[in-house]
């Protein structure tokens, strides 16, 4: 047999790459980062493919990140018994995922949309980017995707540096600070610390992004950045506003008519943030308005004081404001709006 | 399913453990055709039944043409194949551009015509299939090789899992003999055959996905005019991405390959050290350069009829290779560039012999010492030429081609930059190690390479690569060439 080098060298390159994995998850995790999921098409289409079959048993979520921050699943599960199906999309309009669910005639469950009026009367294809990218692939999911994102599971819930937003090349190359070119601004990037991801699609400030002010202004500058970006957009006309409201009033008609529930939420905001909101979406004419087309109840976080908690970078709740967040909704949901939850006792 | 899935992993192992049982040479190859057709059925189950369409027909309209003596009838057995292949490959991937075209036509001409567009899914890699069960049925007309004795050795060679998808396209001769006798891999062709998977995948992941595709995009989906710098990074960074994911399909084709004992042929042999058109086209895609010379070239009369004919069937030749890629006028013209260039070089070929006769009627011996900056100097130029033709490739519609070319080459007003200075380096550092990479190994392979290097200093670049495949999580992007 020929000699080559190669045996060796692949027992030396095992042994590296091994040493390198442990040392990379050794040093990640010391520095406090513990495990957070990938929120790609994949696992968005695993929670999608719940919706039918566990939808005697569960509620769905839509909208943006709002309500990936502040519903607490695992404390909606303990009041409810019933599990809570996340398929919000940070920065995202709940639109195109709302139309898919109104389009299944198999849906007839229970619905939550929040409410962003930012994003939900956005005419910016990009801000339905991530939901027209969720929904094709779960429309064409194959087999071997559905089998590798098996297998996938385990390891992630396993390993640190299988993150991809912080810790592929990619990732790590762009937090290299290098000079912007000219006429160019750098896009920001989120600080680690500002959302872990559960695999039920749950979002979680870190406790270290609670203590520390600098990395709360630092989300603070971000959302500046995409309120400059979004200056620079033609705004979004009232006929186009309206063609939005007649889709949601099309839509919500078609899942009430086959016996689904929908509940339209206004989850918190604080600070500049809301002050901007209420200036460009005031209240009477699209949340007030929202109801009153559709004909579907709503829970406007100003209408109740449990709910009107301070957010610390005046967009999305803490983990400890989510439980207190999430605890006042079932019990709205509950008390006023008539929603019941038979599998509460069951499992309580 | 792709390479640079979670999946392939557990079924390569999988495979790996079942086809070394200790079991019967048939036992074996039947694990093999299963699994092959469970690599198939894991993206799309239903088109399975194309392929087994395609084996069957094949495989007894190749044995009729071999032992068919009666010419007519031959010939008509022939028909019969070209209409199955060719007809299958029209409808699925020419169907909605051959509608699309006609509609054009019969609106021009005042009639008000708008069928429904048709909703035809392309199945992965029919493009390849077809003609690897085309070049059979061929074969065994032109009686070049011997019918394939077992239907279980023809649905192996067609259906084989590592080049099914994307080639590399297989000639019966080179794949069909592997199965007669019972092969296991040695230890050598395992550590080669797992190198080239790691390389392919490094190639694959972490160059053409992660380091290449965005910028490319980036600037293949502008909608407005760019910088200079803008576009000719974009078209660069599409250069290196087309490169990387389907050599790196290849190079992993042939690992896999290696690792259960078998041979397949080589595909890609630095191609942007080409130092000319033709050159280009024995480095690039060899396969299917192959392929289209030796079934479309040579049979529509090659260079036999004359100079004009020549080139005239070099233009064909190209424009159906463009055609092949993809139902668009854009693939048309990438083929029609590269048929156009390779025309203008064989007619200055042709004039510098005919200068370099001396008077004896003998061709005068190139220099030796020709030296290498000016071979470079020539690879440089090919390489600034191939990437014109890539804006075709690449770009959706006219339109956008027109406009990057534009900017590629003039000073438009109001242009804009589109890539982040990350990519700009990026890309930069990518395309140039690549082309001094390609130019540094135009004449030996890698394995030749690997071999030399000391085991130390290989290890450590088989770590590096398969750390930073880890690292790019890149996991399930599937290739270019897939959509072909």
């Amino acid at each position: 047999m020929k000699h080559t080098p190669l045996r060796n060298a692949l027992l030396l390159a095992c042994g590296i790459v091994i040493l390198f994995l442990i040392f990379w998850e050794t040093y990640l995790r010391s520095t406090g980062i513990g495990i957070s999921y990938d929120d790609g098409p994949e696992l968005w289409t695993h929670k999608r493919s719940l919706v039918t079959k566990e939808q005697e048993r569960a509620t769905v979520f839509i909208g943006s990140s709002r309500n990936k921050y502040d519903l607490d699943i695992e404390i909606w599960r303990s009041l409810t018994g019933e599990d809570a199906i996340q398929l919000a999309f940070e920065g995202t309009s709940p639109m195109p995922v709302l139309d898919n669910l109104a389009d299944d005639s198999l849906f007839k469950g229970k619905l939550v949309i929040d409410v962003t009026e930012m994003l939900l009367f956005s005419t910016n294809p990009e801000d339905s980017r991530l939901a027209k990218k969720g929904l094709d692939y779960y429309k064409n999911i194959t087999p071997a995707q559905w089998f590798s994102f098996q297998v996938n599971k385990p390891l992630e819930s396993k390993f640190v540096f299988l993150e991809r937003d912080y810790f592929s090349i990619k990732a790590l190359l762009k937090r290299i600070d290098i000079p912007t070119r000219a006429g160019m601004e750098k896009e920001p990037l989120f600080p680690i610390d500002f959302g872990r991801i559960s695999f039920d699609r749950q979002n979680k400030m870190s406790d270290k992004f609670l203590k520390e002010i600098s990395i709360q202004d630092s989300v603070k500058n971000i959302w500046s950045y995409y309120s400059r970006m979004g200056a620079k957009q033609p705004p979004p006309t009232q006929q186009s506003i309206d063609s939005i409201f007649q889709v949601i009033q099309k839509d919500v008609q078609k899942i009430t008519a086959r016996g689904g529930k929908v509940m339209f939420v206004r989850t918190p905001s604080s600070g500049i943030f809301l002050q901007i909101e209420q200036q460009i979406f005031p209240r009477e004419h699209f949340w007030n308005r929202i109801l009153s087309v559709t004909g579907a109840p709503g829970i406007h976080f100003m209408d109740y004081p449990e709910q009107q908690l301070i957010c610390p970078e005046d967009s999305h709740l803490s983990p400890t404001d989510a439980i207190t967040y999430t605890k006042s909704l079932v019990k709205v949901l509950e008390t006023e709006k008539g929603w019941s939850f038979p599998n509460k006792t069951k499992s309580n | 399913m792709v390479f640079n899935s979670y999946t392939f992993i557990v079924f390569f192992l999988v495979m790996m453990g079942l086809y070394n049982l200790p079991i019967s040479w048939k036992s074996r190859k039947i694990i093999l055709l299963l699994g092959s057709y469970l690599f198939y059925a894991a993206w799309n189950p239903p088109f399975i039944l194309l392929l087994w369409l395609s084996t069957v027909v094949d495989f007894f309209v190749g044995r009729a043409l071999y032992t068919q003596e009666n010419k007519a009838k031959k010939k008509l057995l022939l028909v019969v194949s070209l209409i199955g292949n060719l007809g299958m490959l029209c409808f699925f991937k020419y169907g909605a551009f051959l509608l699309e075209n006609f509609v054009t036509v019969v609106n021009a001409l005042g009639m008000d015509y708008h069928p429904a567009k048709p909703n035809i899914i392309l199945p992965a890699g029919i493009s390849f299939y077809t003609f690897t069960t085309l070049c059979y049925t061929i074969d065994m007309y032109k009686k070049e090789s011997k019918p394939v004795k077992s239907m279980l050795d023809f649905s192996l060679f067609v259906t084989f899992f590592p080049h099914l998808v994307a080639g590399p396209i297989v000639r019966p001769p080179q794949l069909a003999p592997q199965f007669e006798s019972p092969k296991k891999a040695t230890a050598q062709q395992i550590y080669e055959g797992l190198f080239l998977l790691s390389l392919g995948l490094f190639m694959k992941v972490v160059l053409a996905d992660g380091m290449l595709a965005s910028p490319a995009d980036t600037v293949f989906g502008a909608q407005k005019s760019l910088h200079t710098l803008d576009a000719w990074l974009g078209v660069l960074a599409f250069s290196g991405q087309i490169f990387f994911d389907f050599a790196g399909y290849s190079t992993c084709a042939i690992g896999v390959a290696a690792c259960m004992g078998f041979t397949l042929p080589e595909n890609f042999k630095y191609p942007y050290a080409a130092t000319g058109f033709s050159d280009f086209w024995r480095r690039w895609h060899i396969t299917l350069s192959a392929w289209l010379r030796d079934y479309l070239y040579i049979p529509i009369g090659g260079n036999r009829k004359g100079p004009f004919r020549t080139y005239i069937n070099l233009m064909i030749t190209m424009l159906l290779g463009g055609l092949w890629h993809g139902a668009n006028w854009t693939f048309v013209v990438w083929g029609a560039l590269h048929g156009l260039y390779l025309c203008i070089e064989k007619l200055i070929q042709d004039m510098s012999k005919k200068s370099s006769l001396d008077e004896n009627g003998s061709v005068a011996l190139p220099d030796q010492k020709k030296n290498m900056s000016w071979g470079f100097m020539k690879a440089m130029f090919v390489f600034f030429l191939v990437n014109v033709t890539w804006v075709f490739f690449r770009a959706p519609d006219f339109t956008s081609a027109w406009r990057l070319l534009l900017s590629m080459f003039s000073s438009v007003k109001d242009s804009k930059a589109v890539l982040p200075s990350l990519d700009v380096l990026v890309v930069a550092i990518v395309i140039v190690l690549m082309v001094l990479f390609h130019w540094r190994m135009r004449n030996t392979s890698v394995l030749q390479a690997a071999a030399k290097m000391p085991a130390w200093l290989l290890g450590i670049v088989w770590s590096a690569m398969l750390i930073l495949l880890i690292l790019s999580q890149e996991s399930s992007g599937s290739f270019i060439y897939f959509q072909f």
